[in-house]
């Protein structure tokens, strides 16, 4: 409150600053007035009388100065006037202000931009009512470690739905591909099959119609579907009649029964347009081995996230000795939304940007700080002047720090723009498809958050990095720099020290950000350069998924692929071409139980998985994946025929790590198929750049016709007309059936590696950024000790002393400083480099390249910024250096 | 002039607590009072009575109005707060002790040594 009441007499003596000198005006006026009419009447003249009282009166304009002064508005007034002084100092050195906030822009505006998504994505809530209490369920396996995001079993999940008393609602969802027909053309819409309070329990409700009933989400009355507001205006023209409406879903006829704002997402499910209810089958609801979908909750008011997982876990526990066969060691975890999203959204990455450009930040403050210094002792001489002129200590250290602090002012306001630009470019950089997993869709803004974060550390620095030249400036001593005859101001030598100290840590500093930097950059090239097993050169993909309707029968889709293929490969620029129930980098894949055959089968808890593909003959070959061992799909793999697999090297080398495979029997899948091995290929990655080996094997699609299938084509070019070419060529065959974007392999690999790009591209930034700074400071102190040497080097000079030892000299302690600036910083990016660890790809945190060449780097840069004080040093002419005296 | 002294440093504020608790005045009327109750003796210097008023009304032991003064004049009259009062209560003994001890102190005779 007394904050509030002196903030308040603050303002109105500011805005009634007029009033008060008005009246203060008057006041003295009258008394001068009414003494001149005093002694009129003793006699004296009119003028004479008003010039006495003058005369008596005394310092007219200083007494009003002291009356201003005690009454308190006198700070304020100061502080205006030393804001327009410093202005006009900062104006009068144009050069040295630009390079300030130029330094300053590029610290505070990476923060800025980092820092407007730490807020979006880690401080802002998720954009539903109350979403710290949606919490998300996680399968967990107690004994081998892994966590999915998906519910333990159908059973388990309706179970616990069932005996919860934490949650007020659990919702369940599967993202989903619909094939849209009817209505213009086919099209491959992105949604979700969603329990019917799916809506309800996010919060969100629609705009048009409504969601989901529960009796729709039952086998029989299930063929209503609701839109998103995207999909309703782009395919639907925004027919304000869609509700009752009838559309074509995999061929069947569902009836649209509401539509959802635009606003509405989910970033666990990724962008979605057309949701359907789920409407679990008697046979699913009791599967208690397997789930398809993943599944949340909203707490009740009161329960807390610990209190739910408590629940959960005994409610587990008591399924698992209900069901040994299926649920031992598995339970299921209760974590918090925001996090799991936090997650997608690249957390780590994030915090990890967020804490270098705060680095970034200190060694630009620093920098300044260190040109303020400089300009200090530049100005001993006005600041001498100005202490005999009668301005105290603390008038000339207020001065200072009000330069400083309009110095970084302007470098915020100059950071906020650049923060802007930089905040643009990173969503520029994530693709749309990536963006559907974002909050809000990746949309970040410059709010009033970020801004006030800006300008606050810009003030904040200000004041911390303005206390030390403003300090040194008020030490100003009143004589010593006026009897100096050749304006050569000393430096004090604590002011030398200071600036020594700042620009060691500025050093150190950056040395720990580009190691940082580095370390992370290397990671990314080594990933890239890495072959996927694959060759993604030249390849365009097309993905597609038949619908049951039409291609129930396993001739229908056998024909379909490979009329498909035949018409694909008669393209002119196809070099070959191949089909797969799912691609490399497609965003989707199989997995399936495997186990050798005629070894002993291992109990159901240790049997293990594998990546299952089903391939066309010529798959491999367009793909360029490389056959080890014995032979590819040939016409022998027939429909018909015994069953024929290939397998990768990782599970070859599993299954069968001392024997030969070819031959040897693979048991897959819930049907328990048996297929003969008759070949091995090499590893490929299929999701990510940076996984690690997994079991893979393959099947022949033409025995195992597959309903999702990924076309590719080798082809000479895979300009827009390709892509077209290729989906025609579908259509052709089809022309009810939708087909994803027809796109190069390479499109989709960069896709999914998008976040490590957009990291490393930043990282570069960062880098270059640190070392130019770094540079800037090196140089910035030897420069200016050369300066004020240049007497002392004459003198050195004329007594004999040759220019390489002049050299030597100064370099020297600049190399002096860079050493210890480097030992420190490598010791701390010892420490800083181990939370970069999950980040690293076949790069160990300590890796002994990246720092010793961050270190020699150093070394260089050093020496090079020192070379030319150095030589400026080496340059001095002993007759003008010491006639300067 | 000769038998008029200089007041000295820190009594001003004395002065002027002691003219202005005898009725309101302007700034003025401040100087010719004391003028009038140290019977011509003290001379303040004119100009430097203001920043004391503006610095006892800062203290709050004065506060300042607006009136209309004996020609008819606008002014701003003083006058003491309670604050001002206890003040000046204080400061008169202060003086008074101060006073009779230098008194005292100058009456000394060799003998009493």
């Amino acid at each position: 409150m007394s904050f509030l009441h002196s903030f308040r007499t603050l303002v109105s003596s500011l805005f009634h600053r007029s009033k008060v000198e008005r009246e203060m005006e008057e006041e003295l006026r009258a008394h001068i007035e009414d003494r001149a009419a005093d002694l009129e009447r003793t006699g004296v003249s009119k003028t004479e009388a008003e010039r006495r009282a003058r005369i008596e009166f005394g310092g007219y304009q200083r007494f009003k100065e002291e009356c201003r002064e005690v009454s308190g508005t006198h700070f304020l007034e100061a502080l205006l006037q030393d804001l327009r002084f410093g202005m006009r100092m900062l104006g009068k050195s144009p050069g040295f202000t630009a390079a300030a906030i130029m330094t300053l822009a590029l610290g505070i505006g990476a923060n800025t931009a980092i820092f407007s998504y730490v807020d979006a994505w880690l401080i802002k809530p998720l954009p539903y009512p109350q979403a710290e209490k949606l919490m998300v369920f996680l399968a967990h396996d107690r004994k081998k470690g892994w966590t999915n995001n998906s519910v333990t079993s159908t059973a388990d999940f309706l179970e616990f739905q069932h005996l919860n008393t934490s949650f007020a609602e659990t919702a369940a969802w599967a993202g989903w591909n619909f094939n849209l027909t009817g209505d213009g053309p086919p099209a491959f819409v992105e949604g979700g099959r969603v329990s019917w309070n799916y809506f309800e329990t996010l919060g969100a409700s629609p705009i048009l119609g409504r969601t989901f009933t529960a009796e729709e989400d039952k086998p029989g009355g299930d063929h209503v579907a609701v839109l998103g507001q995207g999909l309703w205006q782009s395919r639907f023209a925004g027919d304000p009649g869609i509700v009752g409406r009838t559309i074509k879903i995999d061929d069947e006829t569902y009836t649209v029964v509401g539509v959802m704002p635009g606003t509405f997402q989910f970033p666990l499910m990724g962008i979605a347009n057309l949701w359907t209810p789920m409407a679990l089958s008697d046979k699913e609801t009791a599967d208690r081995n397997s789930s398809w979908f993943s599944a949340f909750g909203r707490l009740k008011p009161g329960i807390t996230q610990r209190k739910a997982a408590a629940e959960s876990e005994a409610i587990f526990a008591r399924l698992e000795k209900e069901y040994p066969q299926t649920n031992t060691n598995v339970t299921s975890e209760v974590r918090s939304m925001i996090e799991e999203i936090g997650k997608n959204e690249g957390t780590t990455q994030v915090m990890i940007c967020f804490w270098i450009v705060a680095l970034i930040l200190l060694i630009a403050c620093a920098n300044v700080a260190n040109l303020m210094l400089v300009r200090a002792t530049r100005r001993v001489k006005e600041f001498a002047v100005r202490r005999a002129l009668g301005a105290t200590k603390g008038r000339l250290a207020r001065q200072v720090l009000c330069e400083s602090l309009l110095l970084f002012f302007f470098g915020g306001v100059a950071g906020a723009l650049f923060g802007a630009w930089g905040m643009k470019w990173i969503q520029s950089a994530i693709p749309d498809r990536v963006r559907g997993y974002l909050v809000n869709y990746g949309e970040v803004n410059l709010d009033f958050t970020t801004l006030g974060f800006t300008l606050g550390i810009a003030l904040l620095c200000g004041l911390v990095f303005g206390l030390a030249p403003a300090f040194e400036g008020s030490r100003a001593d009143l004589n010593a720099p006026l009897k100096e005859s050749s304006g050569q101001a000393s430096e004090s030598g604590r002011g030398a020290r200071l600036r020594r100290i700042f620009v060691g840590a500025e050093i150190a500093l950056a040395v720990v950000v580009l190691i940082c930097t580095t370390l992370l950059v290397r990671s990314f090239l080594i990933s890239v350069r890495s072959s996927p097993g694959f060759n993604p050169a030249n390849v365009m993909v097309a993905q597609l998924q038949l619908p049951k309707t039409r291609y129930r029968q396993e001739e229908t889709m056998r024909n379909f692929t490979e009329q498909v293929l035949e018409r694909i490969r008669a393209l002119p620029q196809v070099v070959s071409a191949g089909a797969a129930s799912s691609v490399p980098f497609g965003g989707f894949g199989q997995v399936a139980l495997i186990a050798a055959v005629g070894k002993t089968v291992p109990k159901a808890e240790e049997r293990r998985a594998a990546r299952f593909t089903v391939v066309s003959a010529d798959y491999f070959s367009t793909m360029q994946i490389g056959l080890i061992r014995g032979r590819g799909f040939t016409s022998e793999d027939a429909p018909g025929s015994s069953p024929s697999a290939i397998i990768n090297q990782t599970l070859a080398r599993q299954l069968w790590p001392n024997e030969d495979p070819i031959g040897q029997k693979i048991q897959y899948g819930e049907q328990h198929n048996i297929a003969t091995i008759v070949g091995i290929v090499t590893d490929i990655k299929m999701f990510q750049l940076r996984a690690r080996p997994e079991r893979q094997m393959y099947v022949s699609l033409t025995q195992f016709p597959s309903p999702t299938l990924g076309f590719v084509a080798r082809t000479a070019d895979h300009s827009t007309e390709m892509a077209t070419a290729i989906r025609d060529e579908i259509w052709a065959v089809d022309r009810d059936q939708p087909v994803s974007a027809v796109e190069p392999l390479h499109t989709l690999i960069m896709v999914t590696d998008a976040g490590n790009l957009v990291l490393t591209e930043l990282m570069v930034f960062f880098g270059v950024i640190a070392t130019l700074l770094g540079a800037i400071g090196i140089y910035g102190v030897m420069a200016h000790q050369v300066q004020q040497r240049t007497h002392e080097i004459g003198i050195r000079v004329a007594l004999g002393a040759s220019p390489v030892q002049i050299v030597r000299m100064v370099l020297g302690q600049g190399m002096k400083l860079a050493g210890i600036g480097v030992v420190v910083g490598i010791a701390a990016a010892l420490g800083a480099a181990r939370s970069l660890a999950s980040l690293l790809y076949s790069v160990t945190p300590n890796d002994p390249l990246t720092f010793t060449s961050v270190a020699l780097l150093f070394g260089l840069v050093a020496a090079a910024a020192g070379y030319l004080p150095a030589r400026r040093a080496m340059r001095v002419d002993p007759v003008v250096a010491l006639r300067h005296e | 002039m000769d038998n008029q002294a200089q007041i000295l440093p820190g009594t001003l504020d004395l002065l002027i607590l002691k003219a202005v608790s005898l009725g309101p005045l302007h700034g003025y009327g401040v100087l010719l009072r004391i003028e009038q109750i140290s019977r011509g003796a003290l001379l303040v210097e004119q100009g430097a009575l203001y920043p004391a008023l503006y610095r006892l009304v800062r203290q709050g032991l004065l506060k300042a109005k607006w009136g209309v003064s004996d020609n008819n004049r606008r002014a701003k009259f003083y006058e003491l707060t309670a604050g001002g009062r206890k003040r000046l209560r204080e400061e008169e003994d202060g003086w008074n002790r101060l006073a009779a001890a230098i008194g005292s102190a100058l009456k000394a005779r060799p003998e009493e040594v």
